[in-house]
């Protein structure tokens, strides 16, 4: 099957992008502020300079980096169940939903707040029930401890859905409660080393340093034997230069920086390269992810750590600068989702987000698996064969004849794309069934899916050593509970 | 006239000329006060309204403030101590936990360029910081950045530590998460849309004391 494909970068542009990365990487290098990282890059052969924090990869050191990268990675749900790889035996996509967003709107009543344990809850159980969404990330959860915040998000991901959990810390403090959190949730240590229950999220801070925290991120992930998202957050004209590909080279550089890290620490941990490109609203300064040129930088950042680099990648397939789950939202997620699916990312992040990742909607998530279904099905592509040739059929058909009752159309008529919630109901039909418009069904399935039983919980002992993990968290660094 | 053309260089985005017409200005013997009131801050209003129209860009309104800065560096050895005088004293920074420089910089800029002093605290500022500064420079105003939902509480946090001293400064709130009901709800004297309207804002404050 010929998998289709888009290109922004040829190949000789794709070569060019790769030495220029490779020269800033030795020539103006990434700071980074962790003692014991840089002591460990130093010692495998990077330049550190011990006042500025400042570390230069030599190419030879970084293609060594590269060729040692794990270029597949497993990452799997509860008890060991749900395995995801990457890359996909079908060349597919692994869909995620959105992170750390701090604004909910409510399915019910539409309007908007902050979302609360009791919505982070339900949308992890959401997110259990929907086909197409594979991993879950926590939104930023109002009402909790601060400090300790991320860990209610994770626990409310753990508690309510069997899939595999995306972790973004939002303190070094955090970092270790949350992995223990994790491996409490696998049943130990080792079961969560053995089959990752959770992977997490180390970001770069744009332009070309990472901090403490982040660094931490990879220290901790590979003790843990956790698969870590090494993530650039790259915005066009603000934290990066305003034209995509030189933002794009960039991210890709801060991107290495992290696999560097990461391989000194633990050559073993996977590494999914995680650029994730904003662009700066020229008008305003506002940052925007689903931008005609955000976009593209997404599907070029993809091409060039993917085909550039041999990296697992990441980034924004879903998502909208728009604040409401509108016309404007459903047109940019699409366009984004098509886009960076057939730029062959291996993982699809922002699931039900909108707003440029600050809000998630639950009815948006419902449409957005809806759409990954479609895009999954695009991004399997056409078999040109015998069969589908049909060359007999079109050989024996009469004029004016048509091809419904064939042998051939009976044999494939259950292949096409059927939709949940799409419609394609005439007006009257569609008036008489008065189903409404594409939301008034997304929310009549979102409804559905709350209302069925909770998934399986998990066992007592369990709950209870996650619940002690959380409440010393709180306890330790917000000093309640 | 040659007002007027400072006022035209600095809406052209052209630093240099600028400070070159601002020193024939000096040498000319032109008064100070008009340089400063008619050229300089005159044209940084344009650029604040022409910006909040969307005529304007951000790199354009960004260029414009430098140009006018330089030209009010060259004037202000020729300040007397009450032209010299700031509008208002603001201390910003973003708050703590949040490593984003962008949004506040350029609020700053605007300040300066709109005749204020300001004190950049940088990043990842704690509220211990603000209050210190606060009272060193004896701000009329603290701004406080944040772009991460993470670090809006931070930003609620700092709020509550500067209302303990009760001659504190007026406070002002920004940044892509914030908002109206956000600034009110935390206990700040006002939220800036943008840098124009954190400049009009700072304005405003400043005349209300």
């Amino acid at each position: 099957m010929h998998a289709p494909k888009v290109s922004f970068l040829p190949p000789d542009k794709i070569a060019v992008m790769r030495g220029k990365v490779l020269e800033l990487l030795e020539q103006r290098g990434v700071q980074m502020e962790h003692p014991e990282v840089t002591r460990r890059l130093a010692k495998a052969g990077a330049a550190v300079d011990g006042d500025t924090s400042n570390v230069r990869f030599p190419a030879a050191f970084m293609e060594e980096v590269l060729a040692r990268a794990p270029k597949r990675v497993e990452l799997f749900g509860r008890d060991g169940a749900g395995r995801l790889e990457i890359p996909r035996p079908e060349g597919g996509f692994l869909l995620r939903t959105g992170t750390g967003a701090h604004g909910y709107l409510d399915p019910e009543t539409g309007s908007y707040r902050k979302v609360t344990a009791v919505d982070a809850a339900a949308w992890a159980r959401l997110a259990d029930g929907l086909a197409e969404v594979d991993f879950c990330a926590f939104p930023f959860i109002d009402g909790v401890p601060v400090p300790s915040a991320d860990l209610h998000g994770l626990m409310a991901v753990l508690g309510n859905t069997g899939k595999h959990a995306w972790i973004q810390p939002y303190t070094a403090e955090s970092i270790e409660y949350l992995l223990n959190l994790a491996a409490a949730a696998a049943g130990g240590e080792q079961a969560l080393r053995d089959s990752p229950r959770v992977s997490i999220v180390a970001t770069a801070l744009t332009p070309l340093s990472v901090k403490f925290i982040d660094l931490e991120v990879i220290r901790l992930a590979s003790r843990f034997g956790v698969p870590v998202h090494a993530c650039s957050l790259p915005s066009a004209a603000g934290t990066a230069p305003i034209t995509m590909p030189a933002t794009v080279l960039m991210a890709a550089a801060e991107i290495l920086a992290l696999l560097a890290a990461a391989q000194v620490m633990e050559p073993a941990v996977p590494v999914i390269a995680t650029p994730l490109v904003f662009a700066l609203d020229m008008r305003t300064g506002r940052g925007l992810q689903s931008s005609v040129e955000a976009m593209q930088g997404a599907a070029a950042a993809v091409q060039l750590m993917k085909q550039g680099f041999g990296l697992p990648t990441h980034t924004y397939g879903s998502g909208t600068d728009s604040p409401v789950a509108d016309g404007q939202s459903m047109a940019e997620r699409a366009l984004l989702g098509l886009l960076t699916g057939l730029a062959r990312a291996d993982i699809l992040g922002g699931a039900g987000q909108l707003e440029v990742a600050t809000a998630i909607s639950p009815v948006q998530l419902c449409i957005d698996d809806e759409l990954a279904a479609m895009t999954r099905r695009l991004l399997r592509g056409l078999e040109v064969d015998e069969d589908t040739l049909a060359w007999d059929e079109l050989s024996a058909v009469d004029p004016g004849g048509h091809f419904l009752a064939t042998q051939h159309t009976l044999r494939h008529c259950r292949e096409g794309f059927l939709p949940k919630l799409f419609t394609r109901l005439p007006r009257d039909a569609w008036e008489t069934k008065g189903e409404g418009d594409l939301t008034a069904r997304a929310h009549e399935r979102c409804r559905a899916l709350l209302s069925e039983p909770a998934p399986e919980p998990l066992p007592e002992d369990t709950r209870k050593e996650m619940a002690a993990i959380v409440a010393a968290a709180d306890r330790r660094l917000a000093g309640t509970g | 006239m040659a007002l007027d053309d400072i006022y035209d260089s600095i809406l052209g985005f052209d630093a240099e000329r600028t400070a070159e017409l601002v020193r024939a200005e000096l040498a000319a013997g032109t008064e100070v006060r008009a340089i400063l009131d008619e050229a300089l801050i005159a044209a940084m209003d344009e650029v604040g309204v022409q910006f909040s129209e969307g005529v304007l860009f951000v790199p354009e309104m960004l260029m414009a403030a430098m140009a006018m800065k330089g030209g009010l560096e060259i004037l202000r050895p020729h300040l007397s101590a009450s032209e010299a005088k700031p509008a208002g004293v603001v201390v910003i920074g973003t708050v703590k936990g949040d490593m984003h420089d962008i949004g506040k910089s350029l609020v700053g800029m605007m300040l300066e360029g709109s005749g204020f002093q300001v004190i950049d605290l940088g990043i990842d500022v704690p509220a211990e910081r603000f209050l210190a500064a606060a009272e060193a420079h004896q701000a009329d105003i603290v701004g406080l950045s944040a772009l991460l939902t993470t670090t809006m509480p931070a930003m609620q946090a700092t709020v509550t530590r500067l209302r303990e001293r009760n001659a504190g400064p007026r406070i002002i709130v920004g940044g892509a998460p914030v908002n109206q009901d956000f600034a009110e709800r935390i206990g700040a004297d006002g939220y800036g849309e943008d840098a124009p309207g954190a400049v009009a804002l700072a304005r405003r404050l400043v005349a209300d004391r």
